[in-house]
């Protein structure tokens, strides 16, 4: 190599194959049959699948068959609220009754209360004016009273005088003692009536001073007038409430009944309280245009070939559901609807088709 | 399945450890070791590419009288052998010797039929449409310092990273497998695979690993693909190392369109499968042998390949548009920037224009797993190179009639 040079080489003859043998051939043999068998069958699975993949992708007719047990999970957590709404309905009915009943009697009490306010208006105004005519009467009366006892008092004055004489003149025998006490109890029952005169003059001016003074007895009036009032306040409050909570329970009723109507219009609610085997189907949104009650349903061989008819679309409903698409394996989503099927083997089948067969045939 | 995946994952990371931390992961060159070399350069059907790659060669920095071209032609159907000869015409700084294969035979056997005209140390093995950086072939031999290693494999960098999408993709995963996947193989020395654009191996390894290339089959049908996993197989189950130093580099041009990159890959694969076969069929004598990361890689590499398979069917199936969500591409975009910056600052040469066109690997990693893996598994009885179409070439087609002067 330490001289730069131009060379070329002899052609190298190639060296002869190797003899296969007839295993080796057999083996080979069988390999490139396994081998076309599978690559084809490969090859049809992933036209298949891309097929499969672009049907689903441009259809908008498919939905997914739900079977709904009894045991639902769903269905079972459904009819457990539906019981508790229900029995809160019937509670709120008997509270709402309860309610009515008290609000009527507190409506009633409270008419009969306000009802005393004018008459007791009345008799205060009654009283007024009777005390303002009996009171100076009565004054003048008690100013008779008094000149009248202070008359009595005089005379009283002289009767102590005669008792003095009467016992003297017994003292002197005079009169005799029968005499003497006929005579003294005489005074005495005159000062007895001096005394109760005294008592009425007294008892005279108390009434006056009643019949002409707002005293203790018209305060004790209208203490009473203003508990009344009090009371009929109070009630005015406990009836607003009473109303108030009246209109929510009643709110809370019509709330209850919504959604016990919503409710009925589920297939769970259905599932759960019906007897025979009901039928459902996932219909995604894209697809909803082909969802119509009495819309025909197809079943197909392979998800979409050799389809027949299955039945046709029931009930719709419309609250939301969302599952896994049964091709795409995403989340969907979408409604459901009650099927009627004539062949019930086909709630089992992957997806259904609406309206018509996906592919003519 | 996830242990393949993982491995995988562990293999990039210790790479990037490796490199960044471990020098002594390197092996220890010396330069003023200079074996006599001879550059076995097999061709078929590369036209005036093969011109080009003795050219570069030419330009070597290695003494020109320590090596030597041995330029091998497969009977190509096009203008090679002519190009080769004006080579063998134009560059007389070098020695080159030109040969022809009596029939078809394959690369495996045609760089068999040029070993034989060598005397030289060591054996660097080529393919006909690389560019040689002059660096290479010094860079190659000073690895053989160390007596234990037996084969030694350059970087393969992308001469035409911007042709197009499918480029793109190629520059990043060829740039990530030479920089970070095969430096935990370097480590120990076990590099499973050194590619057959670039293969330095010494002399006497080869020739005793010969009668094995020549012998090379399939139940009885001659297998000519693969050969450089083979020969690194070879060259570790003999108990020598093999080593990939990024320092000796060479440029390739990658396929630029669907269809041959297609037909590469399914080549690779094949070559890994049969690999991996082999690799079971003797595995008590891989493990009494070899270091347990080169079985390892040996094992778990090619197995990935066909569970990745598994993996995306199961995938398909199970969550077919999981991979039209965004994690994927946002993974691939991810590497593509990190990986890009990273190219655009150490090969400036493989810079990318539109790096985010990586996000494309995402589809390509779906047909490459699903098509090339059970068709490489199914049609392991087949000889097509499948990258180099055997086109007629009239003379007239030429653009300058060589003349061969072979002495």
């Amino acid at each position: 190599m330490s001289t730069p040079a131009i060379n070329s080489l002899p052609t190298v003859e190639a060296a002869p194959p190797p003899r296969q043998s007839f295993v080796y051939k057999s083996i080979l043999t069988l390999y490139r049959v396994f081998a076309i068998v599978v690559l084809y069958a490969i090859l049809i699975g992933i036209l298949a699948y891309a097929f499969i993949m672009g049907f689903y992708a441009v259809n908008t007719t498919w939905m997914a068959p739900v079977i709904l047990s009894a045991s639902d999970e769903k269905s079972l957590d459904f009819l457990q609220k539906l019981v508790t709404s229900r029995q809160m309905l019937q509670d709120l009915h008997v509270d709402i009754l309860h309610q009515q009943t008290t609000l009527d009697e507190m409506t009633k009490h409270r008419a009969a209360l306000e009802a005393l306010d004018p008459e007791l208006q009345q008799a205060i105004a009654r009283e007024r004016v009777h005390d303002q005519k009996t009171g100076p009467q009565l004054a003048g009366l008690d100013a008779q009273k008094q000149t009248d006892n202070a008359k009595t008092k005089a005379v009283l004055a002289q009767l102590d005088q005669t008792e003095v004489q009467i016992h003297k003149d017994l003292a002197n025998g005079l009169i005799t003692k029968g005499d003497a006490a006929t005579q003294i109890a005489a005074i005495n029952q005159a000062r007895d009536a001096y005394t109760d005169s005294r008592i009425a003059e007294v008892l005279l001016t108390d009434n006056v001073l009643d019949k002409t003074t707002n005293g203790t007895k018209s305060m004790d009036v209208l203490e009473k007038q203003a508990e009344l009032r009090s009371e009929i306040a109070q009630l005015d409050v406990t009836l607003a409430v009473s109303e108030k909570q009246l209109q929510e329970d009643n709110r809370q009723v019509d709330a209850l009944r919504a959604a016990i109507a919503t409710a009925r219009q589920s297939p769970y609610y259905l599932n759960a309280t019906g007897n025979n085997r009901l039928y459902f189907a996932f219909v995604p949104y894209e697809n909803q245009e082909s969802a119509k009650v009495g819309a025909p349903i197809y079943d197909c061989y392979l998800d979409m070939v050799l389809c027949r008819k299955v039945g046709t679309v029931k009930q719709i409903f419309l609250g939301e559901e969302d599952i896994t698409h049964p091709i795409f394996k995403t989340q969907v989503r979408g409604f459901t609807v009650q099927m009627e099927l004539s062949h019930p083997n086909s709630a089992k089948s992957k997806t259904v088709f609406l309206g018509r067969k996906p592919l003519l045939f | 399945m996830f242990l393949c995946l993982l491995i995988s994952v562990v293999k990039y990371l210790m790479g990037l450890i490796l490199k960044w931390s471990f020098p002594s992961a390197k092996i220890k060159k010396d330069y003023t070791w200079q074996p006599t070399v001879s550059v076995l350069l097999p061709c078929y059907n590369e036209g005036e590419t093969v011109y080009q790659t003795i050219e570069s060669i030419s330009r070597s920095n290695y003494p020109a009288e320590l090596f030597e071209i041995i330029a091998q032609d497969d009977c190509s159907v096009d203008d090679s052998f002519e190009w080769m000869q004006k080579a063998q015409r134009d560059f007389t700084n070098i020695r080159i010797r030109t040969g022809r294969n009596g029939v078809n035979c394959g690369k495996a056997r045609t760089v068999c039929n040029a070993l034989q005209h060598s005397e030289a140390e060591l054996i660097i093995s080529i393919d006909s449409d690389c560019i040689f950086h002059p660096d290479c072939m010094r860079e190659l031999a000073a690895c053989f310092s160390e007596p234990k290693i037996g084969s030694v494999g350059g970087r393969v960098g992308v001469r035409n990273p911007n042709d197009s999408v499918i480029t793109a993709i190629q520059t990043i995963i060829y740039y990530s497998a030479f920089q970070l996947y095969k430096i935990p193989e370097n480590w120990t020395r076990s590099v499973c695979c050194i590619s057959g654009c670039l293969f330095a191996i010494r002399r006497e390894l080869l020739l005793e690993i010969e009668p094995a290339i020549r012998g090379r089959n399939w139940f009885g049908i001659p297998v000519n693909q693969g050969e450089d996993r083979f020969l690194t197989h070879q060259t570790l189950l003999r108990g020598y190392g093999t080593y990939i130093n990024t320092d000796a580099l060479c440029w390739t041009t990658v396929p630029t369109t669907l269809s041959v990159l297609f037909k590469q890959q399914l080549r690779w694969r094949r070559s890994i499968v049969r690999d991996l076969f082999y690799t079971l069929r003797t595995l008590p004598q891989h493990v009494w042998k070899l270091h347990p990361n080169t079985v390892l890689t040996l094992v778990l590499t090619p197995l990935g390949a066909v569970v990745a398979l598994l993996v995306v069917v199961t995938m398909l199936t199970s969550d077919p548009l999981a991979w039209t969500g965004p994690m994927p591409l946002v993974t691939y975009l991810g590497i593509a920037a990190v990986l890009s910056w990273v190219i655009s600052k150490h090969s400036v040469e493989e810079t990318l224009e539109h790096p985010l066109a990586f996000g494309a690997y995402v589809a390509w990693s779906i047909v490459s797993t699903v098509f090339i893996t059970p068709l490489a598994l199914f049609t392991m009885d087949s000889a097509d190179w499948g990258t180099r179409t055997k086109q007629e070439i009239t003379t007239q087609e030429m653009d300058t009639p060589l003349v061969n002067s072979g002495n």
